[in-house]
């Protein structure tokens, strides 16, 4: 392997027992090791050529402990100063509430899931993405000349994680990435139009120049610009590279147990009533075969699992983490409560915190092919990209945003683009209108934790559109 | 792996952590393979979060994270190594050299090649002393200062729930280079931020609230906490009874806050001379042009000591100074770094950043600002607009360089009717074009000053400030 020593998780393992064993020998009641290395080589894209190149690695240690239910956490990089952080932890502790019944998971049996590495990632050296770059150039420069990747780049990248707890839980593996982003401009009798689109994967892509052709198209698409209408409420067609970023910021938010609990969801109190259209579900699964967001475990060691959270429109389920649930339950504000293998960080800087893994919107009802829902809209827009996904507001659904890669549509067809245009609703009211699903699972990535499998989705209620 | 979890009795926290001679040598032999420029920078953060939900502490993290980048540039074209493995940065200098090198081979002969702008080549250090040293906080006064907030966010059972936040770091970095550059610089940064959320039947909402700047203690003291608490709390409140705001295109009065976060993305970013040369800016070929009313003047100025995007040295070793962005409406400077300096021929201007050591710099902003004007206070600028919009508090905004056309959403708003607030609304958001909505500007406050910190993502979050007056746009697409 070019990418990553071969002996990185067993390196990352026995460094992690012995941060363990200095916690035991310190007398900590529970504790956890938690550990990542990563490596990776990437390169930036700028004006229409390899701007640079780059390649490194970073990892490091977090320690959580836990005394009569009150927890601490401290990060390091060098093992051999693990008792201060350890020191550090347990005088956190001791400043933290205590709470009834919190104790860090049991070492219980967990699924193997595959398609975690990719080999032919780990293979991969710094030339070979050179040539992925020349590729991608290449392409954007024969699909239309006008068009030049403005911005962009292509990274691989190979982690090793472990987990080790006091409780007996010792897991750990690899696990590879391979992504890219293109950012494609056309500027032509002044007049830009312009796309960002980007795709990752466990495994290495089999077709770099998919996301290039998408830009192009619609940097092209884009570019027949006809008059903005009046504000109107009206179906609106978002793609699924549209449409995921909102609903990342909103939908996976709303589902998390301690939110639903301390009435900070939209769906509070809705437990077992109908939250979305009656023909949508929404399954988090943390077992998904090469998702970017699965695992055996949990990032606190639970085993991971499929769940699901809303059922033919009816809300079933949430997510926790194991001290959310217990912190819940301690407060009365729910009877019971139990973690749902739903932990994750963000590295070894941070506790694990409750967040979905790979989240799936799906349609019992017909999907549809793009033109079909194109068809089926009549009058509407299609709405490709949107700008501020991020200042939606997850508390109450609802959003405000910009778009620049937005079609007219009139009787079934795409009549032109528009320059610019707002587009504002309510995410839980719009998913609980008539909702038509395109018939192509999409993944992408996300602003919060987790990865969105989220289609293209016609929405014929509660939005707007404020041409500019 | 080579570097400890240490706390402000480090002597690494003060001393430096390169050891120079091995630089040195990493360096001239960067230099004897044919590199035109190599840099070894290092970067050293000592920080602290903590949180607290519903005045209970949820979490307190103490840490010490180090990195250290090697940029090379060789045949005019980069190679740049990352790590947090200290140790190992020099002997990356050959697959650098050779990474930069096949960058370099692809580059067609109508490319630009990569020179850097000549900089005054400095030994020195800068340390940037706090008033009260953040390191010396202990978690009890953290807790302190954050229930200050919560015990009068909460004070309403239409509250369901509060949260504060604590971050404060102390970042240390050593930068040398084939130039002989060498230089250590330190400074820190605290903040306090917090969340109330209110409930009435079905209508739930939320409210932010952020104070902090450059420095230590001292500037989470300065601020009222339990009057930001009790602000955010009637908001919210508020909020729950406001109606959607109306959409199409009005008046907009902005408050410091979301003046601030319009110009950071109407136009900072499109001054981004990183982005200009990539073709990404509606600013490009601009400089000297008026591109906006005459009464704005906007100013980047990353030795505002106390804003949170201060910073003594950039991530280049140059000195950093204020940046006219434009003045009275005509665009006279772009931010750069010494590689944009010198394709467009300009005086090195202190605008590299990066997010940290395991980072190469970018073009970023720092305190951005617009100048105060003429008008007294609120009640002047709204006094002759008959239906408009007052917008108060930022969510956050996002801007498309290329197009000029950004977004940025408010906290709450108000209805202006005959010259009067009227009633709230609330999730405003507005959208524009750059190269428009600059020459719409008709109205600004006299007073100027920073608004709540913020942090900006480009590939890579640097925190910073930005703030003005309050801000009149004779028209602007609400929605």
């Amino acid at each position: 392997m070019i990418m990553i020593p071969d002996d990185a998780v067993e390196r990352l393992l026995e460094s992690a027992q012995a941060i363990g064993a200095v916690c035991d020998k310190a007398n900590v009641q529970q504790w956890e090791v938690y550990a990542t290395q990563g490596y990776g080589h990437s390169l930036e894209i700028e004006a229409g050529r390899i701007s640079m190149a780059s390649g490194g690695g970073e990892g490091g240690f977090g320690i959580r402990v836990v005394e009569d239910g009150r927890y601490g956490y401290a990060h390091l990089v060098d093992p051999n100063s693990a008792s201060r952080a350890i020191e550090q932890a347990l005088s956190i502790a001791k400043r933290s509430p205590s709470i009834e019944g919190f104790e860090l998971p049991g070492n219980n049996p967990a699924t193997k899931v595959g398609g975690m590495m990719d080999n032919a990632i780990l293979d991969l050296g710094p030339e070979d993405l050179l040539e992925q770059g020349d590729q991608i150039l290449t392409r954007v420069a024969e699909l239309d000349s006008r068009a030049v990747a403005v911005g962009g780049g292509v990274g691989v990248g190979a982690g090793a994680g472990v987990i080790v707890t006091s409780s007996g839980i010792q897991d750990g593996g690899i696990h590879t990435s391979h992504g890219l982003g293109i950012h494609v401009s056309i500027d032509e009798d002044d007049h830009l139009t312009s796309s960002y689109e980007g795709e990752s994967s466990r495994s290495l892509l089999k077709d770099l120049t998919a996301s290039v052709d998408k830009a192009v198209h619609w940097s092209q698409a884009t570019r027949e610009v006809i008059p903005g209408g009046e504000t109107e409420d009206c179906p609106i067609l978002m793609t699924s590279d549209g449409f995921s970023p909102l609903f990342s910021v909103v939908v996976p938010t709303a589902i998390k147990g301690e939110r639903l609990a301390r009435g900070e969801s939209f769906w509070s109190g809705k437990m077992n009533q109908n939250v979305i259209a009656d023909h949508l579900s929404l399954v988090d699964d943390g077992l998904m075969e090469g998702g970017m967001s699965s695992g055996s475990r949990d990032d606190e060691g639970v085993p991971s699992r499929t769940q699901t959270l809303v059922e033919s429109g009816r809300l079933i389920g949430e997510l926790w983490s194991t001290r959310d649930a217990a912190k819940l339950v301690a407060e009365g504000k729910v009877s019971s409560a139990e973690s749902t293998g739903s932990a994750s960080r963000g590295g070894h800087t941070a506790p694990p915190v409750c967040g979905c893994s790979d989240l799936t919107l799906s349609s019992s009802a017909k999907t549809l092919s793009r033109d079909r829902l194109i068809e089926e809209m009549e009058n509407g827009y299609v709405v490709h990209s949107v700008m501020g996904a991020h200042t939606a507001n997850p508390t109450s659904g609802d959003f405000s945003v910009t778009t620049s890669t937005i079609l007219r549509v009139e009787d079934g067809q795409v009549v032109g683009s528009l320059s610019q245009a707002g587009l504002s609703g309510n995410m839980a009211k719009a998913l609980a209108g008539r909702v038509v699903l395109g018939d192509s699972q999409k993944r992408k990535g996300s602003y919060s934790t987790g990865s969105m499998h989220v289609p293209d989705i016609l929405l014929m209620d509660g939005l707007r559109i404020n041409p500019a | 792996m080579v570097v400890t979890t240490r706390q402000s009795d480090s002597p690494l926290s003060s001393g430096k952590m390169l050891d120079e001679d091995k630089i040195t040598k990493a360096l001239n032999f960067a230099s004897s393979l044919g590199a035109e420029y190599a840099e070894i920078r290092l970067v050293s953060e000592t920080t602290n979060t903590a949180s607290l939900k519903d005045g209970k502490l949820e979490r307190a993290i103490p840490g010490q994270e180090v990195g250290v980048t090697m940029r090379i540039l060789a045949d005019g074209a980069w190679g740049v190594h990352s790590t947090s493995d200290i140790s190992s940065i020099t002997e990356q200098v050959e697959s650098t050299f050779r990474l930069a090198k096949a960058v370099a081979a692809r580059r067609s002969a109508s490319q630009t090649v990569v020179e850097l702008a000549e900089v005054p080549i400095i030994q020195d250090e800068i340390h940037w002393k706090s008033a009260k040293d953040v390191r010396d906080t202990d978690l009890d006064k953290r807790i302190e200062m954050m229930l200050a907030i919560d015990n009068e966010a909460k004070d309403d059972e239409r509250i369901v729930s509060t949260s504060t936040g604590w971050s404060d770091e102390h970042i240390h970095t050593e930068l040398m280079t084939t130039e002989g550059m060498n230089r250590v610089w330190s400074f820190q940064r605290s903040l306090i931020n917090g969340m109330v959320t209110a409930r009435d039947g079905d209508e739930v909402v939320s409210y932010r609230m952020r104070h902090g700047g450059e420095g230590g203690l001292e500037v989470i003291e300065a601020c009222d906490l339990g009057e930001m608490g009790r602000n955010a709390k009637i908001s919210a409140i508020r909020l729950l009874s406001a109606e959607r705001a109306p959409s199409g295109r009005i008046p907009l009065v902005a408050d410091r806050d979301l003046t601030g976060v319009y110009i950071h993305e109407a136009l900072g970013h499109p001054c981004e001379a990183d982005l200009v040369a990539a073709g990404d800016s509606c600013l490009e070929g601009r400089l000297g042009q008026t591109i906006g009313s005459e009464i704005c003047t906007v100013v980047d100025d990353p030795t505002m000591r106390g804003g949170y995007g201060c910073y003594p040295i950039d991530d280049e070793g140059v000195n950093p100074r204020p940046k006219n962005l434009i003045v009275n409406g005509v665009l006279t400077e772009y931010l750069n770094h010494r590689e944009t300096a010198h394709r467009y021929d300009l005086e090195p201007n202190g605008g590299a950043r990066a997010q940290d050591g395991l980072h190469h710099p970018l073009v970023r902003m720092s305190n951005t600002i617009i100048q105060g004007g003429s008008h007294r206070d609120l009640d002047e600028l709204i006094e002759d607009i008959d239906y408009g919009i007052y917008a108060c508090g930022s969510r956050g905004g996002q801007v498309d360089t290329g197009r000029g056309s950004f977004q940025f959403a408010a906290q709450e708003a108000w209805i202006i009717e005959n010259g009067s607030l009227t009633r709230p609304v609330k999730d405003v958001s507005v959208s524009g074009m750059t190269l428009q909505i600059l020459k719409d500007v008709d109205g600004l406050t006299r007073d100027s000053h920073l608004a709540a910190p913020g942090f900006c993502g480009k590939g890579q979050t640097v925190p910073v400030g930005d703030g003005g007056p309050l801000m009149r746009i004779k028209e602007a697409l609400v929605g």
